[in-house]
């Protein structure tokens, strides 16, 4: 089988949580040891909801099943210098840091990190390491809240919504691993250990889907209103006979559409748009959403159907292309995942093979084989467990 | 000095708005050379040609004025091509040469009649890591269909459960998350690939579906339906789980404030910044999570009173001085005056020829000991037809020439 690009590297995730987990989580994928230190009793990332059966377990967590997967676990209780000892010891083994932790625990942590030949750390907290807001707690609708991301997002009169939930969070962390892979490149090829600090809410609004930059160059927070629907093209969603698309109706967009119903297109003599937004409306309305799609994209015209997660395990798309994959997790037992989120060498390709689903740990099921691998004796480790510094299995 | 992270690395970069353009900027950013090769004679979608919403007004070509444009294209070069011809081609086939990464968001099978495709490229240059961003990938049925960020949103699954429980679902307006998540996926994969190049000292083609990109990023909804064989509601701001979770009005027109309180404890803060302390004392039907679940529609009213006459601002900040989480819904005018963003010197004023001097965000990172540096802002389109080229052997004579038989441009009509 494939050698994993990232065989044989370690990475150590700290704090348990939900965007250190997104970060750390394609490394693992493509077979880094990746060690998730976590506090006693699991972090956030295994508290989150929903759980198998409903029964709220470290265990037994969505996000911790898809985030957790291929990672080993230790629990370490880093208040204690013991378990600091022991940390500073699985550092000197790393290359890679990622950690969610508050900005007040990062020098006490980062003191444990060999200047010179230590691993690469990235930092991921709400608002970055430093500056008056450093201490805030946030939460993914939160930094939603930061973002501009929020401003224009929602009916006239009523509240502004979210994106999907921890859509904020989980894009943070994300940012977090795409740099720590780089910063690991640079340390392994250059010599070069740097420190990262990502602010979750630098994430979010640094990049696109956000209203900050169209506000500086143009002056206005809503670029402009939404036409009516039926007086002009409107990219949104459309309700069909089983539910909804969406409809990309910009140029060249609307143009194709014009011509899907035979109507003249903007700018063409005898333009009429209210004229091909009743017959759209009729269409719609006599045709399910894969019917849309289908005939709506041989057109040329930008579209897709609005799915739910039950739907998009049975899509065409992500039956050929095996866009899921299956995880055997003891305890709960086959759980489809989402697949790997590129393909290297192309579909069904050798390097393909390189992403694999490994199931997740359970808390601290990995903490003694690391403690041992770190060359604490048997007594050691008994000391430790019994000091309640370092958790076995089950936390 | 500016940060090199990335140095040595040359990035052939052939993508539209957003997810190529930002993954090669932050490449860009860390020290890779990074070409930008636009289509000429014709526009990409973010160079308008006439002005559109988010066109700055004043002096010089429209579409070196447009946001959209100028949101993920910093620190790169910029060399405008027709590969249509035979003098485009062979800039592009050097260019291609001489890179260690070229992304490419052309549609399904469009590189390979140009004569760009990855059986055909890596005959120029087998140590190439070549990626292609097709919406949702070169394989299976929907290959070839065209997909902006809202179509992923909306076919991931998570668009599904946007919204009011009670409102239309017509309400729920596009929004592009894949682009702003797919730019990270992208960077993780070039990296990645680059780990197998430098391994196995051979090229390698990567095929990213952008819907493959985003799925993995839910796995609360999938997991609802996976584990429970639910699925998930539309709860607009509201989390099963947690009360209070939700946006609550502020005083002035369209002022909301986010809060959050995650356990007792929060609770307790809240309530006490908000000046009711009772409702979390012992006794009280709101001092307990189930108590609160159970009486959430009951909690949020009276949350809604007691926020609407305070100001947002200052409301969050005191609620986070007590302990608990608050955030107001920040409008752009904000961002410039964030104490916050302010003392970590984040967004900045940016000089571009034509748009003159411009508050951009600031980087996706902070990193020590060498910052990243914004070296570049927005090329103009061609802007580099003469450096890049001259780099690739082309004499002056040649270069002209191109121009002349219009394989080479910088300006759009």
């Amino acid at each position: 089988m494939v050698e994993q690009p990232l065989a044989g590297v370690r990475v150590v995730e700290l704090g348990g949580g939900i965007g250190g987990g997104a970060a750390s989580k394609s490394f693992a994928d493509f077979g880094a040891d990746v060690v998730s230190v976590e506090p006693p009793g699991g972090g956030e990332l295994r508290r989150q909801p929903p759980f198998a059966g409903d029964r709220p377990h470290p265990d037994r967590g969505a996000f911790h099943l898809a985030f957790g997967m291929g990672k080993r676990s230790l629990v370490l209780d880093l208040e204690t210098p013991s378990a600091r000892e022991v940390l500073a010891r699985l550092l000197r083994t790393a290359e890679l840091v990622l950690g969610e932790v508050a900005p007040a625990e990062v020098p006490r942590l980062l003191a444990l990190v060999d200047p010179a030949s230590g691993p690469a750390t990235v930092w991921l907290t709400p608002h970055g390491l430093d500056g008056p807001y450093a201490g805030r707690r946030e939460v993914d609708l939160s930094l939603m809240a930061w973002s501009t991301r929020m401003q224009r997002q929602g009916p006239p009169g009523r509240e502004p919504l979210r994106r999907g939930p921890q859509a904020a969070l989980v894009q943070a962390g994300h940012t977090a691993g795409a740099i720590g892979l780089a910063a690991w490149r640079a340390r392994r090829r250059e010599g070069l250990r740097q420190d990262v600090d990502v602010a979750c809410v630098e994430a979010v609004l640094g990049n696109v889907d956000t209203a900050f930059v169209n506000w500086a160059f143009t002056g206005t927070e809503r670029l402009s209103a939404p036409p009516a629907r039926g007086q002009a093209p409107v990219t949104g969603t459309y309700r069909c006979r089983d539910g909804y698309v969406i409809l990309g109706l910009t140029e060249p967009w609307g143009a194709r559409l014009c011509r899907f119903f035979g109507t003249a297109p903007p700018g063409a003599a005898g333009h009429d748009w209210p004229e091909t937004a009743r017959l759209l409306e009729r269409y719609l309305s006599s045709h399910d959403r894969r019917e849309v799609f289908d005939a709506l994209q041989a057109a040329g015209v930008m579209c897709a159907p609005v799915l739910d997660v039950s739907e998009i395990l049975e899509d065409p798309q992500a039956l050929a292309r095996r866009s899921f994959a299956t995880v055997r997790q003891p305890g709960v037992g086959p759980v489809r995942v989402a697949g790997a989120p590129f393909r290297l060498g192309g579909v069904g390709s050798d390097e393909d093979a390189s992403w694999r689903a490994r199931p997740s740990p359970g808390l601290g099921e990995h903490t003694d084989e690391i403690l041992s691998d770190l060359g604490y004796g048997p007594e050691e480790r008994q000391a430790l467990a019994r000091a309640g510094v370092a958790a076995g299995a089950g936390g | 000095m500016a940060n090199r992270s990335l140095a040595g690395l040359r990035v052939v970069e052939m993508t539209e708005a957003w997810v190529g353009p930002v993954c090669a900027s932050m490449m860009g950013d860390l020290g890779a050379d990074v070409v930008k090769v636009e289509s000429y004679p014709r526009h990409s979608m973010t160079r308008p040609v006439a002005p559109r919403a988010a066109t700055m007004p004043g002096d010089g070509p429209v579409y070196e004025r447009d946001a959209l444009h100028h949101q993920g294209n910093r620190n790169k070069r910029n060399v405008a091509l027709d590969v249509r011809t035979p003098g485009g081609a062979e800039v592009l086939r050097r260019l291609v040469s001489s890179a260690d990464l070229f992304l490419e968001g052309y549609s399904a099978g469009k590189l390979e009649q140009l004569g760009f495709g990855w059986e055909q490229v890596r005959q120029v240059n087998p140590r190439l890591v070549m990626i292609s961003l097709a919406g949702w990938g070169l394989t299976g049925p929907y290959i070839g269909r065209s997909a902006l960020g809202s179509a992923l949103d909306a076919s991931s699954g998570y668009m599904a459960v946007r919204g009011h429980p009670d409102g239309p679902f017509e309400d729920v307006t596009p929004t592009v998350h894949s682009d702003a998540t797919g730019s990270q996926t992208l960077f993780f994969a070039c990296l990645t690939a680059l780990e197998i190049r430098d391994r196995d000292d051979r090229g390698l083609f990567v095929d990213l579906s952008q819907w493959e990109g985003l799925v993995w990023q839910f796995p609360g909804l999938l997991g609802e339906w996976e584990l429970n064989r639910r699925l998930p509601a539309r709860t607009g701001n509201a989390e099963p789980t947690v009360v209070p979770h939700g946006l609550y009005p502020a005083a002035g027109e369209d002022e909301w404030v986010a809060l959050v309180a995650e356990d007792d404890r929060q609770w307790a803060a809240l309530a006490s910044a908000l000046g009711h302390p009772e409702w979390a004392e012992e006794g009280h039907a709101w001092a307990t999570v189930p108590g609160r679940i159970r009486e959430r529609a009951a909690l949020d009213r009276a949350l809604s009173g007691a926020t609407r006459p305070l100001p947002g601002a200052a409301l969050a900040g005191a609620v986070q001085a007590a302990g608990a989480v608050a955030a107001r819904v920040v409008h752009s005018s904000d961002v410039p005056a964030s104490p916050q963003l302010r003392a970590r010197r984040w967004n900045r004023t940016i000089t571009h020829r034509w748009t003159g001097p411009v508050q951009m965000g600031g980087f996706l990172w902070h990193i020590e000991p060498d910052p990243p540096a914004w070296e570049r802002p927005t090329a103009l389109v061609g802007e580099h037809n003469e450096e890049v080229l001259s780099e690739l052997g082309f004499t002056p004579g040649e270069i002209e020439g191109l121009r002349e038989a219009g394989a080479l441009g910088d300006r759009y009509e």
